[in-house]
């Protein structure tokens, strides 16, 4: 599919990556008074082999969540962080971080989701002035688990119903710290075209 | 195959297949919603890593491992049987949890691949020697033919040791 997708339109996803994602670190920013760096977003195919490395091992331990989004673009937005980088996150918004999974409740988890809550209202919020789009998200959801678990189940929710699958990722990074953050967007690939009729391209 | 005492294991990823026959490891890592479905023969074993309960077009020609209706037929074919002689076989379900829980449009993707694989078994008359499914929390295992030692991970929890030896109604291999 991604090589139906012309240069330009991949360029305009990738830059649609980048300008969300931008608005949505600076929100993160504002919360945690910490400077994100951004990576170039990268679209791809997400197949069946492919899972883009969240980190050494499919089998460690990662927290994400993920949101249903509706509207005029429809799709899938989650979040993954690495265990190390969510404790990092913990430390700063709650003051304190679970040691080890069985030490992991509500307050932990709530403040995941509303990171994630967060940051995709002002991803969806940039799609929205770029593109006039009308935009909604349900609550995000989370969950702790292996990486190949949590990225497979998100994978195989996304696809029900469509035969590909289209990722935009991308990573946002701390330089100084252990942080490592990953944002997915997996649109409906029959709400791309609108997308692009939008954009003239 | 065997390294230093070791057998390689035989993953079967995303909507794949994997055959062992006499000796060998099948296994899969990760498993969310997915469904690892290995169907047990004593001379050999057949895994298909399902991701869906159905295909909604003609994707399952391309990937049969992929969803469950087109399978466990796959599976089958592998393993040189027909649905007539198909109720020697025994099967072993792992995976199909919620990882993503509380989800208000939840399409309980997980459950259903249980449930029609269960279903699909049943019209086959092949009986379930062994299933971990459902719950919240992703699994990896590996099952090794020649021992019908199964072995689970989940994270954060020491890995759990089945022996399936009399649950697949034979001795292990001899080899």
């Amino acid at each position: 599919m991604i090589t139906e997708l012309n240069a330009l339109r991949q360029d305009a996803l990738r830059e649609l990556g980048n300008i969300g994602l931008g608005s949505a670190v600076t929100a993160l920013s504002d919360m945690t008074g910490v400077l994100f760096a951004l990576e170039v977003p990268e679209v791809y195919e997400l197949g069946t082999g492919r899972f883009s490395r969240v980190c050494h091992s499919p089998e460690c331990l990662v927290v994400g969540t993920v949101a249903r989004v509706e509207g005029d673009w429809t799709g899938e937005g989650a979040f993954i962080f690495p265990w190390e980088s969510a404790v990092t996150l913990w430390q700063i918004l709650a003051g304190s971080a679970p040691s080890d999974l069985s030490e992991l409740n509500e307050l932990y988890e709530s403040v995941i989701r509303e990171v994630s809550n967060i940051m995709l209202g002002s991803f969806l919020n940039g799609l929205s002035q770029m593109t006039g789009f009308t935009l909604h998200m349900e609550p995000p959801v989370f969950a702790a688990d292996m990486a190949a678990a949590l990225m497979s189940s998100l994978m195989v929710e996304a696809l029900y119903g469509q035969r590909e699958l289209l990722a935009i990722q991308t990573t946002f990074r701390v330089p100084e710290r252990e942080f490592q953050g990953f944002f997915l967007y997996l649109p409906e690939v029959g709400s791309l075209e609108k997308l692009f009729q939008t954009l003239g391209i | 195959m065997a390294v230093a005492g070791k057998t390689e294991v035989l993953l079967a990823g995303m909507g794949e297949i994997k055959v062992a026959r006499g000796a060998g490891v099948l296994g899969c890592i990760g498993l969310g919603s997915c469904v690892g479905t290995l169907l047990y023969d004593p001379h050999a074993g057949a895994l298909a890593h399902v991701m869906l309960p159905e295909p909604h077009d003609d994707d399952a020609l391309r990937m049969p491992g992929k969803y469950a209706v087109s399978a466990v037929p796959a599976l089958l074919k592998e393993l040189g049987l027909t649905p007539a002689t198909a109720s020697r076989l025994r099967a072993i379900l792992i995976g199909g949890a919620e990882v993503f829980q509380n989800r208000e449009s939840t399409l309980r993707i997980g459950e259903r691949n249980v449930e029609t694989l269960s279903r699909l078994l049943k019209e086959l008359r092949i009986s379930i020697a062994f299933s971990d499914t459902g719950g919240h929390r992703g699994r990896s295992f590996e099952f090794d033919l020649t021992t019908a030692e199964l072995v689970i991970r989940v994270v954060g929890q020491p890995p759990q040791v089945h022996s399936l030896s009399r649950a697949l109604g034979r001795m292990p291999i001899a080899v």
